[in-house]
């Protein structure tokens, strides 16, 4: 291309744009000599006047990231490798987040949201991998009120459209054991308390089923329930040395954290099975109590199928009984065959004697605590139009009379 | 008389409008119909344009048998607020045309529900089966009415005697009264929300009745754009319900959460309900504007939970 103009070296008039290594030049063609090289800013019409590009008039504020994207980024990062998640989930939990601030509910909120936000796709990431962790673990490392957390991670869920597939007990039983220093010898831990990891975490998880069959679980914070089933599973291996040792010392010398509610699973818990050995043959003999029945927990759990029919009545049957009085207790669907229903109608005849099979009913419902319900509407309630006629006195009654007015006025300035 | 010389010493923002007149001012024409709907529910035309296809199938002979059971109660208010249906979508378009800058006056006001595509998943489709026998009951009616005038919250907080007023707290007034049963949060701006209420009719009342104590007090109130925004109720299918499966089989309507909420939410996309159901087998349902969008959505509910009871 022709330029205007004349070489200072040899003053032809032949000067030519070229690009050396992507760098402009005014050079003289007969010569060589090199006029003008071309400026490294990026290109905008002002260059010529050797005017600086406004940073948000130049292309370099759409490709970089804003410095709160940047720094959530890197606190999404920060806590995979805290956590020791593997890079997929890093790089999935990254994505989330960025779609997640692109969203105005969530780019307009408060900095304390946000860094709850990259929590939440870290627990969100984990969650649909069936990676074990709990909220708890969550918002301890983020030093976050569980509420915030909540309120944060619905509104994720709603707005990406996200499914989190439900919490597997199997997997939290497995990983909340592996904290547990009960399975190797350390100076604090007496030599019979020492137990070996797979026969706990499988008894541990049968108890769980259990716990999860009769209604223990559902609606109820996991881990004190997973606490209880090994404390439980704990004694159940080795009764004679391990039955005198508590809830509260046995969690302290785990090294794990005893959660208030898991007393109250424990007791639940040693309840069903308290029931289900009144219905083993060969355990009825002996008077079972809270203590006793942890040395049977084995043979309580190997039959537990049969147990928990005997044990407990279906809602079914209670209906069915009540249809059909005469049949006596028809016992589970026919498919289990005769001998359910021979177990069955003599546990009927020990109904008197023993206060008869419990229905299967979440403890909700066994123990309905007593509040106070609000009446349905009355008639004279429900035959209000909204449009009657409000009568002066009764709006009277809700203002001020002059003297109270001074009075209250005199109470305040007081204040 | 004294009252009125209290009201000339200290300052007004407006002059009272005669405080002890009789009634308040009329009504628009949107509300006396809306009003009569609730006395003399219209007789349903057999063939209507509003899509039931969300119903378990009711056929002639159905509803025939339905008439005798428990289920009649609940038939009739679904056929009143399907007419009722009609006839508020009337109103929305009257309402727009004499206030189009009147926006939604108080920070409880949920926003309007968006109309569905057709590509939105649905409830799955049960097959049909025999009403519930249970009706929800009404517990909470959250309603918003606009004073249109500006009011004076301090001289309020002094003259009344049931009302309560923090402004680093909260920037309203909070007000009760006994009968009916309700609380109202009544803005400077002339704007009031009122909850508590039992049932539409009831909400509308107190409404009322705020609005004449406002009107006692010297500021010129009136009564309009009364809406409901939100209707909760609540029932008892009777039997446990094993959350943990029903969030398994319907994952893109369920999120249920132990560590954070004993229940199960359930987002219902027709009618946009949310319940909250729980393992005791009772059911909260919130997010209603009408009372037939609870109990369509607990006819919704219930053959699904049914299928629970017997999975143990």
């Amino acid at each position: 291309m022709a330029a205007r103009g004349s070489c200072p070296g040899c003053g032809s008039a032949a000067l030519v744009e070229d690009a050396h290594y992507a760098q402009q030049q005014l050079v003289c063609a007969s010569c060589g000599c090199v006029l003008a090289e071309g400026l490294l800013t990026t290109t905008y019409a002002e260059e010529e006047h050797l005017q600086g590009v406004a940073y948000s008039q130049s292309t370099g504020q759409k490709e970089q990231l804003s410095r709160c994207v940047k720094r959530g980024v890197r606190r999404v990062q920060d806590l995979c490798k805290v956590l020791q998640l593997p890079t997929i989930f890093e790089e999935t939990a990254v994505s989330y987040f960025q779609r997640a601030l692109q969203h105005p509910s969530f780019h307009l909120a408060s900095l304390e949201k946000k860094e709850l936000l990259g929590g939440c796709c870290v627990f969100v990431t984990c969650r649909q991998h069936n990676w074990p962790l709990m909220i708890g673990t969550i918002c301890s490392l983020l030093y976050a009120k569980q509420e915030l957390f909540a309120s944060v991670y619905l509104s994720l869920q709603k707005e990406l459209g996200l499914s989190v597939p439900a919490l597997s007990l199997e997997d939290l039983v497995k990983t909340h054991l592996n904290s547990f220093q009960l399975f190797q010898h350390t100076a604090d831990i007496p030599a019979p308390f020492l137990e070996d990891k797979e026969k706990m975490v499988a008894r541990t998880m049968q108890i769980v089923e259990l716990a999860s069959e009769t209604w223990l679980v559902t609606g109820r914070h996991p881990v004190p329930i997973v606490m209880a089933a090994a404390f439980l599973s704990w004694q159940s291996l080795q009764p004679t040395a391990r039955l005198t040792c508590t809830f509260a010392r046995f969690c302290k010398l785990a090294g794990v954290d005893l959660p208030p509610p898991a007393h109250l699973r424990l007791k639940e818990l040693l309840e069903i099975l308290l029931r289900m050995a009144s219905q083993l043959a060969w355990l009825r003999v002996f008077n079972m109590n809270k203590k006793t029945v942890v040395k049977h927990i084995g043979d309580l759990l190997q039959h537990r199928i049969f147990l928990l029919k005997t044990a407990f009545c279906l809602e079914d049957e209670e209906e069915q009984r009540a249809v059909a009085p005469g049949e006596g207790c028809p016992g589970s669907p026919p498919a289990a065959g005769g001998a359910a229903q021979e177990q069955g109608c003599p546990s009927e005849g020990k109904r008197q004697r023993e206060g008869g099979p419990r229905p299967l009913l979440p403890p909700c419902l066994l123990n309905p605590r007593k509040r106070l319900r609000t009446a349905a509407l009355s008639a004279s309630d429900s035959a209000i139009t909204g449009d009657e006629p409000i009568s002066d006195s009764e709006i009277e009654q809700y203002l001020r009379g002059p003297e109270e007015i001074r009075a209250f006025r005199k109470a305040k300035a007081w204040l | 008389s004294s009252f009125k010389d209290d009201l000339s010493a200290s300052p007004q923002l407006f002059t009272p409008m005669s405080p002890y007149d009789v009634d308040l001012p009329i009504q628009t024409t949107e509300d006396v119909l809306f009003g009569s709907q609730f006395n003399q529910p219209r007789e349903l035309p057999t063939d209507f344009s509003v899509d039931l296809s969300f119903l378990p199938d009711i056929t002639q002979d159905n509803r025939e048998q339905n008439l005798s059971e428990d289920g009649h109660e609940m038939q009739k208010e679904l056929d009143g607020s399907i007419s009722r249906n009609e006839e508020s979508s009337i109103f929305m378009d009257e309402n727009s045309l004499s206030y189009p800058d009147a926006t939604q006056p108080s920070p409880e006001a949920s926003g309007v529900c968006p109309p569905l595509t057709p590509m939105t998943p649905m409830t799955p489709v049960t097959p049909a089966s025999e009403s519930s026998g249970i009706v929800p009951q009404l517990q909470n009616i959250v309603s918003t009415v606009n004073l249109a005038c500006k009011l004076d919250l301090k001289n309020i907080a002094l003259h009344a005697r049931n009302a309560e007023y923090n402004p680093k707290r909260f920037a309203a007034v909070i007000m009760r009264i006994r009968e009916p049963r309700t609380t109202a949060l009544i803005f400077s701006s002339g704007k009031m929300v009122c909850t508590g209420a039992k049932s539409e009719e009831q909400s509308r009342l107190a409404a009322r009745k705020y609005a004449r104590v406002v009107q006692k007090l010297g500021f010129p109130a009136k009564f309009l754009d009364f809406k409901i925004q939100n209707m909760v109720g609540s029932c008892d299918v009777r039997f446990p319900i094993r959350l943990e499966g029903l969030v398994l089989t319907h994952q893109q309507f369920s999120s249920y959460e132990p560590e954070l909420f004993p229940g199960l939410i359930y987002r219902m996309v027709k009618p946009r309900i949310v319940l909250l159901i729980f393992v005791s087998g009772k059911v909260v349902l919130t997010g209603a504007k009408e009372r037939s969008e609870i109990y369509e959505a607990f006819e919704n509910i219930y053959p699904i939970l049914k299928g629970f009871k017997k999975a143990s």
